[in-house]
């Protein structure tokens, strides 16, 4: 049985704290349409439609389980890796479906960047970590690859700490190093969005803050989507949450409104801690 | 759906923020029921209970608001448990305000008992005891966490403030025919007002009740039927009303 709304939209007046236009009038980078998703004979998905908007964070928020992670893969086609997995519905960026078979998979990777819950710099340096992706897809000479490398540090809040020390091993990186190393990663190649899956769960508080301070300056350029089991990591980095429960969205609205006021009493009870 | 929290201890700090609201709303119902008989039957030792019983209000409210702080420091809270709180702060605060309000009225009705008693005094009771059944009223609607009985005490309020504005009239009407009532007519109208003023805090209470319940503000303006403010007095018209 499904609780989902019928269209899960946030309420089209409402404006953002800080913001003077309606939200409705900010462009939606990436629209889900009736995404479903099985591998084998189970039904990890059903029927998930909302939009994600440009330069804005949406957060996926729900129990183990709920297929949040699993929605993630879906948005850049990382679920092809493993047999037995299929996708059905939309997923329309910049209103071009990236799930139709004849779509270049490619071009989806190096739009769409992913950062994982457990950071994995490559065994390199953390010159070449930066420059390995953007060697994939560009031809440069050194010194604007190396401006390139340094620019991607820079937006990751990293350079500072590594500038002198850009041919030692990412691998010699602390854990929130690394993971910001994995941001400046994959911004390096350009993307327009950011799929960030668990981004600090094995950090630190300190580390945790500084991923979050570096989303919030990272969102004004990019459209940032953001999986994550701390409901508090949710209500501090997002606009938009996103509240989803056996494979279902159960209610999408503006983050704040989910969390002073959600309208589903599952999400209620997910959200105060009286399930989960 | 469940209604209890998976931290067991969350569910009974809430329910210990729940008791103190109704402990100090009792409290402003039995202060308020008292200094009214103290008033209507010129009782001086009632009335200095009331005064003295004052204190115990004020420590409630510290009391809330410690562990309101210490609820949202250490739990998170979110959402509807949130509100929780958040009413429980502004409506511990409105009902301190009522006790002091009782505790005022009982005061001056020390010095209007060395007074001989005059006709007006009568009035005062029954605007008291509209304030106080709004007051039992709200509280029993945060019991229930009623936010329609809330509505209906906060529509109410408007005939309490139109026995304000008709009492202002019946003081000054008092004051002008005999210069000998002014002392007694001027701590009767401060009383008056301290009753008007409880009845406003019933309301805010309404409010918060309602925004507790529903996520949301009461957007209705509230009808205000306290004129006294653009009263005029013209002597030579005293008769005439």
């Amino acid at each position: 049985m499904s609780l989902s709304l019928a269209t899960p939209q946030p309420a089209e007046e409402t404006a953002q704290p800080g913001e003077t236009s309606p939200e409705s009038s900010l462009p939606v980078k990436v629209q889900i349409k009736n995404v479903g998703f099985r591998y084998g004979k189970f039904e990890a998905l059903k029927g998930i439609s909302l939009p994600l908007r440009d330069r804005r964070v949406t957060a996926f928020i729900g129990p183990s389980g709920c297929g949040k992670s699993t929605l993630l893969r879906i948005l850049n086609r990382i679920y092809e890796l493993y047999p037995n997995q299929t996708a059905s519905g939309e997923v329309l960026v910049d209103g071009v479906n990236i799930l139709s078979p004849g779509h270049d998979l490619n071009l989806v990777r190096s739009k769409i960047g992913m950062v994982f819950q457990k950071p994995t710099p490559f065994p390199m340096s953390i010159h070449d970590n930066i420059a390995f992706g953007i060697k994939l897809y560009e031809r440069l000479p050194k010194s604007e690859l190396d401006d390139r490398v340094e620019s991607a540090l820079r937006r990751a809040a990293l350079w500072d700490e590594v500038k002198d020390k850009l041919r030692q091993s990412g691998l010699g990186l602390s854990g929130g190093q690394q993971q910001r190393l994995c941001i400046a990663r994959a911004i390096a190649v350009e993307p327009e969005i950011l799929l960030l899956d668990e981004p600090a769960s094995a950090l630190d508080p300190i580390s945790t803050q500084r991923i979050e301070e570096l989303i919030a300056e990272l969102k004004s350029d990019y459209c940032i989507a953001i999986v994550t089991h701390n409901m508090q990591q949710a209500a501090r980095s997002s606009d938009y949450t996103a509240f989803m429960y056996l494979g279902e969205l159960i209610e999408f609205d503006v983050t704040e409104r989910i969390f002073t006021a959600p309208r589903v009493k599952r999400t209620e009870d997910y959200i105060t801690g009286r399930f989960g | 759906m469940p209604a209890e929290h998976i931290m067991k201890s969350y569910d009974e700090e809430l329910s210990r923020l729940n008791k103190m609201i109704v402990e100090m709303g009792g409290l402003a119902e039995s202060q308020l029921a008292a200094a009214i008989e103290a008033v209507a039957k010129r009782d001086s030792a009632l009335a200095a209970r009331v005064v003295e019983g004052d204190a115990q209000v004020d420590e409630l409210e510290r009391e809330l608001d410690n562990l309101a702080i210490r609820l949202l420091a250490l739990r998170q809270p979110m959402a509807r448990d949130l509100r929780e709180i958040f009413a429980a702060l502004k409506i511990g605060s409105d009902l301190e305000r009522i006790c002091d309000y009782a505790a005022n009225v009982a005061k001056r009705s020390i010095a209007l008992s060395q007074t001989p008693p005059i006709q007006p005094v009568h009035a005062l009771p029954r605007m008291a005891t509209l304030a106080l059944g709004q007051v039992k009223d709200i509280i029993d609607a945060y019991i229930e966490r009623d936010a329609d009985k809330a509505l209906e005490v906060w529509r109410r309020d408007e005939e309490l403030d139109e026995m304000y504005s008709s009492l202002f009239r019946e003081f000054l009407t008092y004051m002008m025919e005999d210069p000998r009532n002014i002392g007694a007519c001027t701590h009767l109208l401060f009383m008056a007002k301290n009753i008007e003023r409880i009845g406003d805090h019933a309301t805010n209470i309404a409010e918060n009740l309602y925004y507790l319940v529903h996520g949301k503000a009461l957007t209705e303006v509230r009808p205000k039927g306290d004129n006294s403010s653009l009263e005029v007095v013209a002597p030579d018209r005293a008769g005439s009303r």
